[in-house]
């Protein structure tokens, strides 16, 4: 690189309070290429590009844009400068029309007055463009707090286009999106690095960093660690470069690992590592020995015939020190399911007895009375007080337990209470009377589960625990899993990433439409088993091919992403497509999918709302 | 598991990070800004008016501060609740227990556990009746308390025709105003006795610490086990109780009673809250900076009065106008919110 | 530069969506209306209870006489409307009103020639204050309802200084135009109505208008489409400062007299009238014009009170009670409403 770079961020310093989300990091990239920002949960590069994009000021450091310097006041001068982004929290107004939230900021005027016409000649054509991607229709006029998750994102990409950008950033911005919505972007992605556009590119997804991306910088700890040209790098490397050295337990980081291990010829480095972190806890405790024993033993959990909102008929069993887990595609019913277990969802029907005597909890505190704990499926949102101390986080459920007469507590019994747990699932505090919000992803996720130990829990409900959190401590989570098992509670774990399931159950119920549609055990738990069973049962259906596009469901869409990676095998891999594939492939694909597609939303989506009022009620 | 403990990125782990220096923090904190402000205003006065500094004046000073500081308990539990919560009936509801109280206590002791039990009583109606539309109708707290005022004022006109009668017992006199224990009187043993309470409420029972945790994220508290609803209905019924206790100490200040007795304490009592470090989003503060609120606004109040800023040609009017201002100032100290730009 | 070739596919005109998103976009106009549609109710039934109640309703004098009352309480809900759209409350509005009419009374002292002068000082007067609210809410980020409750107090006291007593005298010329009646049934007082309401949809048709909704439904959303957030909060208090002043001087003329205590009853009347019009406290949905029906609702209810017979000492209560409930109605159909949209929140939200 001897002519300066169109982009250059050079010694780009920023302190949260005590925690140091960039030490000094540089990055340069070029117009006309799509550059991926790679690192582990908390390796600053969200943060570095919310510099650029002006929305964070840093401590120090200087950001240059064709050797201009670029010193934001916030992201109206960065927009000037024909920057724009796509965040992870998007900045869409959900009381909007999608139209009015395309041309929010930039409204073309007409004698001081908005001029809706020209709003529209301005923003229809990306929504055209995109069409596709919202099931063949153009939602100008919907209000965006009516669409999905995928489609709202498709929405804000759009808001970043219609804005022009030179620089355009996407932070994951493929997360929540389904694979036909991926396509749509990744063609344009393809027209706009054509016309010049420099596209910045940060994914969990390293088949899609494969399928777009000429470069990719490597970020760790706040620094950038090294810049490389993605065709001369193997996968493998990639990761061992973000995950600091070949360590064993560097699988892919979120539901990575599904999607990209099946991409053909690319995976075999990371296959190679993948069988990770999670498999060894349990062989540490000897699972086959475990299962042996936990099938002499009578259930502890026993499910007939369970119906409710999205639930249809469930039966189920679980023995002490047995780890269930819930597979099949996205939003079948397993959020459902567990919420309804732990009496935050209503049941219509059926039973459910816990050690042979019938219960029936109407909110989580009658379950937790029975002996049963929830780790939710979002920590910020669902599992913690986040400007709480991490002492009251984990005292929360037990609290009344420990107290004198049930009303005078004892901080000094509350911290050891704490401690004892801390030191049991091995988290990193600075002080207990910290706020929760200080520590990492990892450790807060264990604060999540942990707290729950004082209660001495008969069942354990896990609503995808390991979500979000990077490898290494995704490792230590089932630890703390296999530990509950091993104690002699049964475990049930719903889980997006089916690598997971096979790696830390001992049995796996697969679900589908709110149904459990099959059994997978022993020998036949692997993943290839679970991707089938779980596409089995759509083709019984004769519904064809369009049904496994579940990125509607869960209560978290997050999750929905993480999930879409399993069910699409190889076929229909990004890998295969992305870069190379013409807009006609994808638009036959999109024709078969469109109406089954759209049918499917409408009945997830509401659940989902209700799964939260529930929560809040 | 010694294998899966293990943290791949272990040798490159930031660093724990670092609580700030204790310097740092306590100059931090509102309860030490406000409380400094206390005391420089107490200081302020103490030099214009010596007198001021009397133990007299001091007493008086605190028995003044008590009331609003024993209404703004309810306030207190309120706003940390979360949810938007905020209770503007207090006022009217001091009032109101004020009011029953004093007709039936009519000036003798006979009546006094009775009068207080039913305006106590007529408290509680009013905070179950918030308490129900903030949880079961989703009024937002502000409208649904904001209501509740022309309500509870109707139901004092309808129940007094314009006219409050009777008046306070003596015994309820001598709490207030009388002398009883080491020179202080009995009020301020009541607040101290109180606050201790709330203090320990708080910070030692599980309620107060499932009051900030359902403040701070209700849907987390939800899923722990914690009766959201319930811990919420209590912040609102402890918020009338304390109002009407508050109204009753002021009904033995007063002596008798009048249709505005206890509205000033309306706004005041959110003020004295936010002041000493509550922040309305929920889930932070708590009572002692409720109390140096409560004085700050009490000893602000009092040394605008003996300046003799208000009063003569202006009226009220420069006091008010300064009150005003400080309050902006001491809020601008620390009760900002965050800014848009990290 | 970057927009793609333009394919009018058919999907491209709006209208023929498929049965899916057609109902759910009923369904979403529908939940969006709810409100508008409890308030018109609501309107229609206090309207039919007034006429029966009321057998002169209709008459020329009785109808100016309503809409000169209905104004001012209208008026300030309209002010306090811009405010709580844009995410903030002003809860010294009342104070402002009262500032800004006892400037203007003493500045006109009852002489036509000084109307003009004093109307522009009201009016100025309004504004600055409601500068000072947006840049101690804006600039110093202090939460708006202690704030403005700080501020109002400054108000309030310059209101009492400007205007010790309640009294002064109005210019002629502004309290009989006031009261007259335009081509027999037409009442000053309604047309004014109605050019505040046309004044309001001028302004959502401007960018501000659209940038005040988007401020008040997501402050930070709003801050990274380059919508200049502070300048919105500001200019929502400025706006909402300047329409009180106009209440103040509605006042005014409607009662010949300013009155500096006023304040914190014109206040919380104002959150009443906006909150029963269908505004969602927490900002970013609603509009002036519900809380300027909200606010004639409030107005017929305090007359049918009256007029239906209730005993003196009764009707304060009667009256809080009817509010209370319209309040809870309007609550409940406003907050379902957010509720549905909080949920659709929490779930877009990942961990990130």
């Amino acid at each position: 690189m001897d002519t300066p770079p169109f982009l250059r961020m050079s010694g780009v310093r920023k302190r949260y309070g005590g925690v140091t989300a960039l030490a000094g990091a540089d990055f340069g990239a070029e117009a006309g290429s799509v550059h991926a920002v790679l690192g582990p949960n908390g390796s600053g590069k969200s943060t570095l590009l919310k510099v650029l994009t002006g929305v964070v000021r840093p401590d120090a450091g200087e950001v240059l844009l064709e050797d201009r310097r670029l010193r934001p006041r916030g992201p109206r001068d960065t927009l000037a400068a024909g920057v724009s982004a796509v965040y992870q929290e998007l900045s869409l107004i959900e009381d909007f029309s999608v139209l009015d939230n395309l041309v929010l900021g930039v409204e073309p005027t007409r004698f001081g007055l908005r001029d809706r016409r020209a709003a529209r000649e301005r923003a229809l054509p990306w929504l055209e463009r995109f069409a596709p991607a919202f099931g063949g229709r153009v939602p100008a006029e919907e209000r965006v707090g009516d669409l999905d998750p995928g489609e709202r994102q498709v929405a804000e990409i759009c808001k970043a286009l219609v804005r022009d950008p030179r620089v355009l950033v996407l932070d994951e911005a493929t997360a929540s999106l389904r694979r036909a919505q991926v396509r749509v972007l990744f063609d344009v992605v393809a027209e706009l690095r054509e016309r010049g556009v420099l596209i910045l590119f940060i994914t969990h997804r390293l088949a899609e960093i494969r399928a777009v991306c000429d470069f990719a910088t490597i970020m760790r700890n706040g620094r950038d660690v090294t810049t490389v040209a993605v065709d001369e790098t193997a996968e493998g490397e990639l990761v061992e470069l973000m995950s600091g050295g070949p360590a064993p337990a560097a699988a892919h980081p979120g539901g990575a690992a599904a999607g990209a291990a099946e991409t053909p010829g690319s995976g075999a480095a990371v296959e190679a590592a993948a069988p990770g972190a999670a498999a060894s806890a349990r062989s540490a405790l000897d699972g086959a020995d475990r299962a042996d024993q936990a099938h002499e033993t009578a259930p502890l959990l026993e499910v007939e015939e369970l119906t409710g909102d999205r639930l249809d008929h469930v039966s189920l069993q679980v023995r002490p020190g047995e780890v269930l887990g819930l597979g099949g595609l996205q939003g079948q019913g397993q959020s459902e399911l567990l919420a309804t277990l732990f009496g935050a969802r209503r049941r219509l029907g059926g039973s459910v007895r816990l050690f042979g005597r019938a219960i029936r909890p109407r909110s989580p505190k009658q379950a937790v009375r029975e002996g049963i704990a929830y780790v939710p499926g979002n920590r910020g949102l669902q599992g913690l007080a986040l400007g709480r101390p991490i002492l009251e986080n984990f005292a929360l459920p037990s609290v009344g337990r420990r107290a004198t007469l049930g009303v005078a507590l004892s901080k000094r019994r509350e911290a050891a209470a704490a401690r004892a747990v801390a030191e049991r699932i091995g988290t990193r505090y600075g002080s207990l009377d910290d706020p929760v919000s200080t520590l990492s992803g990892g450790n807060q996720q264990k604060i999540v589960v942990g707290k729950w130990f004082p209660t001495e829990p008969a069942v354990v409900l896990m609503d995808d625990p390991a979500k979000g959190i990077d490898v290494g401590a995704k490792a230590e989570m089932f630890a703390v899993v296999a530990e509950l098992a091993a104690s002699g509670a049964a475990v049930v774990l719903g889980s997006s990433d089916d690598r997971e399931l096979v790696e830390v159950c001992d049995r796996v119920l697969v679900l589908f439409e709110g149904r459990i549609v099959d059994e997978v055990a022993g020998d036949r738990l692997t993943e290839d088993t679970l991707i089938a069973s779980a596409m089995h049962v759509t083709d019984a259906n004769g519904a064809g091919r369009p049904v496994p596009e579940p990125g509607e469901g869960g209560p978290t869409p997050q999750a929905g992403a993480d999930g879409d990676a399993d069910p699409d095998g190889p076929p229909r891999d990004p890998g295969a497509t992305g870069r190379s594939a013409g807009a006609d492939d994808s638009n036959a694909a999109r024709g078969a999918e469109s109406p089954a597609g759209r049918a499917e939303p409408g009945p997830a989506r509401r659940a989902q709302a209700s799964t939260d009022n529930g929560g809040a009620a | 598991m010694s294998v899966s403990t293990a943290e791949p990125g272990a040798p490159e782990q930031p660093p724990a990070p670092t609580r700030p220096p204790l310097l740092h923090r306590l100059v931090r904190d509102p309860v030490v800004i406000s409380g400094s402000v206390a005391v420089l205003l107490w200081g302020v006065a103490a030099l214009v008016s010596p007198s001021f500094a009397d133990w007299n004046q001091l007493v008086t000073l605190m028995t003044v501060a008590s009331f609003l500081g024993v209404i703004s308990i309810g306030q207190t539990l309120v706003i940390i609740a979360g949810g938007e919560g905020i209770d503007l009936s207090v006022g009217a509801t001091a009032t109101l227990s004020a009011i029953v109280a004093s007709r039936f206590m009519d000036g003798t002791n006979d009546g006094f556990l009775g009068a207080v039990l039913l305006a106590l009583g007529a408290c509680c109606v009013v905070g179950v009746v918030n308490a129900v539309g903030v949880l079961a109708f989703r009024v937002p707290p502000l409208v649904m308390t904001l209501g509740m005022i022309a309500v509870v004022t109707g139901f004092i006109r309808l129940y007094t025709g314009g006219r409050p009668e009777g008046s306070a017992a003596p015994l309820l006199r001598t709490l207030v105003a009388g002398d009883t224990v080491a020179g202080i009187p009995g009020v301020l043993w009541l607040w101290l006795g109180l606050s201790v309470l709330v203090v320990w409420l708080l910070r030692r029972s599980p309620f107060g610490w499932r009051l900030y945790a359902v403040g701070a994220n209700r849907t987390t508290a939800y899923l722990s086990g914690v009766n959201t609803a319930a811990v919420k209905f209590s912040a609102y019924v402890l918020s009338s109780l304390f109002a009407g206790v508050g109204g009753l100490l002021l009904l033995g200040y007063s002596q008798n009673v009048y249709t505005s007795l206890g509205t000033d304490y309306m706004l005041n009592s959110v003020a004295a809250a936010v002041i000493g470090g509550t922040a309305l989003i929920g889930g932070v503060g708590g009572y002692l900076g409720t109390v140096i609120g409560a004085i700050l606004l009490t000893v602000l109040d009092s040394l605008l009065r003996i300046m003799q800023i208000g009063g003569g040609e202006w009226g009220d009017a420069p006091r008010q106008i300064i009150y005003g201002l400080v309050l902006v100032t001491v809020l601008t100290a620390y009760g900002r919110q965050k800014r848009l730009r990290q | 530069m970057s927009t793609p070739a333009p394919t009018r596919s058919p999907a491209a005109s709006p209208a023929p969506t498929p049965p899916g998103p057609v109902a759910q976009a009923a369904q979403s106009v529908m939940s969006a209306r709810m409100p508008t549609l409890a308030v018109t109710a609501l309107l229609v039934i206090t309207l039919a209870a007034s006429i029966v109640l009321q057998p002169d309703f209709f008459s020329a004098y009785s109808l100016s006489a309503s809409f000169a009352t209905i104004l001012p309480v209208a008026t300030i809900a309209a002010a306090q409307t811009i405010i709580v759209l844009g995410g903030g409350i002003d809860l010294s509005i009342g104070t402002i009103v009262t500032l800004a009419s006892a400037v203007s009374v003493v500045l006109m002292d009852g002489d036509n020639s000084r109307l003009p002068l004093a109307l522009a000082a009201g009016l100025a007067t309004g504004a600055a204050c409601g500068l000072v609210n947006g840049l101690v809410v804006a600039g110093l980020r202090l939460q708006p309802i202690v704030a403005t409750f700080a501020t109002s107090s400054v108000f309030g006291g310059l209101a009492l200084l400007v205007l010790p007593q309640p009294g002064g005298t109005a210019s002629p010329v502004l309290t009989q135009g006031f009261g007259m009646v335009l081509a027999i049934y037409i009442p000053v007082p309604a047309v004014l109505l109605l050019a505040l309401w046309l004044a309001w949809r001028l302004l959502r048709r401007h960018r501000f208008g659209q940038y005040l909704y988007a401020v008040g439904g997501n402050a930070d959303a709003a801050y990274t489409s380059a919508v200049p957030v502070s300048a919105v909060r500001v200019f929502s208090y400025v706006a909402g400062g300047t329409v009180a002043a106009l209440a103040g001087i509605a006042l005014l003329a409607d009662s010949g007299a300013g009155d500096p205590t006023l304040g914190t009853e014109l206040t919380l009347g104002s959150i009443a009238a906006l909150v029963i019009g269908g505004t969602r406290l927490r900002g970013g949905s609603g509009g002036v014009g519900g809380a300027l029906v909200g606010a004639i609702v409030l107005s017929l209810i305090q007359g049918l009170v009256f007029f239906a017979g209730v005993p003196t000492d009764a009707r304060e209560f009667v009256y809080g009670c009817i509010i209370i409930v319209a309040i809870a109605l309007a609550g409940l159909l406003t907050s379902r409403n957010g509720t549905r949209r909080t949920a659709a929140a929490r779930g877009k939200a990942g961990t990130a």
